[in-house]
């Protein structure tokens, strides 16, 4: 009979056999004591709780909750890079360090030969030309260095003189 | 408006947090009370529901609808409510004299003696349940606070009715034990 105290206390019992443990409970003192025993540890648990419940906010509680979904949702910009570099593979196997550090290098290396000013040969050019029977002139300037040819032919290309 | 429980959760697995609000409206007490039968403090009942609700929010997608709805929350409930219990072992700081410590039923009884009796028996209460292996433990919450059928505990914790009255047994035989001197005590 006793191993049907405890389905009987917790209501689990069919009609007949409840009606069976009823009529035992009435002679048995030491299933009295079980049952009130049982019945004491279920106020212990279950009184405190009861008490709490009547007690709580549950407005605020569900205000915290849409709160957290929210700002879980919408995470700060520092939050959001954070996040795309947890989840990047290539960034999580660390593979930037020395890929980040060859491209540096080759930046340096390159940029000044890019960018280098190399001097440019100074290039003549002719402003005039004279034509006559007796001397051909031609005059060639350069502007770096600041310079001026003059060249002289005498008859059929024969130079005479320049400055 | 009538609650559909179906349509609700069809609602809340697309993002909609006015589905979510519906589904906690219609068991923050049930997820308060289990929370609070585990941790026997308000603040931390309070956290662990708010823990819950927005777990649930961000896994309910998983919810193939294969048990009934209460048996996936409730579980998710109890077990958010242990893990903090763990951790609050291995942090071990709080003390009943702080605020927020467990409540006696002051409500029920105004007597000095009735209400320095029930803190006590709290007190020794809430030791001798952390003495408890955790499944039964949570057998006795969900049957002595929540008031579950054996065979609505079984479908919850995935177990046999076997198991259940099993481990129901063992627990209040446990805690008959650990508590005998204070449970006999009559007013």
């Amino acid at each position: 009979m006793s191993k049907r105290l405890e389905p009987y206390f917790d209501q689990e019992l069919t009609g007949e056999e409840r009606r069976q443990v009823d009529e035992h409970l009435r002679e048995c003192r030491t299933c009295q004591e079980s049952f009130k025993l049982m019945e004491r540890i279920r106020g212990a648990i279950k009184q405190p709780v009861d008490g709490a419940v009547e007690k709580e906010d549950f407005q605020l509680m569900w205000q915290n909750i849409q709160r957290e979904i929210r700002l879980r949702e919408s995470p700060s910009w520092l939050e959001s890079i954070r996040v795309w570099l947890d989840i990047s593979p290539l960034l999580q196997k660390k593979v930037w360090i020395p890929a980040l550090a060859t491209m540096a290098i080759l930046v340096f290396v390159t940029v000044p030969i890019l960018f280098k000013k190399s001097p440019s040969p100074s290039v003549l050019s002719v402003v005039e030309y004279v034509d006559s029977p007796t001397y051909n002139v031609m005059v060639y300037e350069s502007e770096k260095p600041e310079v001026t040819v003059i060249w002289l032919f005498e008859g059929q290309g024969e130079e005479l003189s320049t400055s | 408006m009538a609650y559909d429980e179906a349509e609700v959760i069809s609602r809340c697995q697309q993002g909609d947090q006015e589905a979510l609000r519906a589904i906690f409206e219609q068991y923050q007490k049930k997820v308060y009370r289990i929370a609070y039968g585990v941790v026997r403090r308000r603040e931390d009942a309070h956290d662990i529901v708010q823990e819950v609700f927005i777990k649930l929010f961000r896994s309910i997608k998983n919810f193939r609808g294969k048990s009934q709805f209460y048996t996936y929350l409730y579980r998710m409930a109890m077990n958010t409510a242990l893990d903090h219990v763990r951790k609050m072992k291995r942090t071990r700081s709080s003390s009943l004299d702080e605020e927020g410590s467990p409540q006696p039923a002051d409500e029920i009884e105004n007597r000095p003696d009735q209400i320095l009796y029930q803190k006590e028996l709290e007190e020794k209460l809430k030791e001798a349940l952390e003495k408890l292996p955790s499944d039964q433990k949570a057998t006795l919450i969900f049957r002595e606070i929540e008031e579950l059928s054996y065979q609505e505990i079984a479908e919850t914790m995935g177990c046999s009715i076997g198991t259940v009255m099993s481990r129901l047994h063992y627990g209040r035989k446990k805690l008959q034990e650990l508590l005998k001197d204070d449970l006999k005590r009559d007013f």
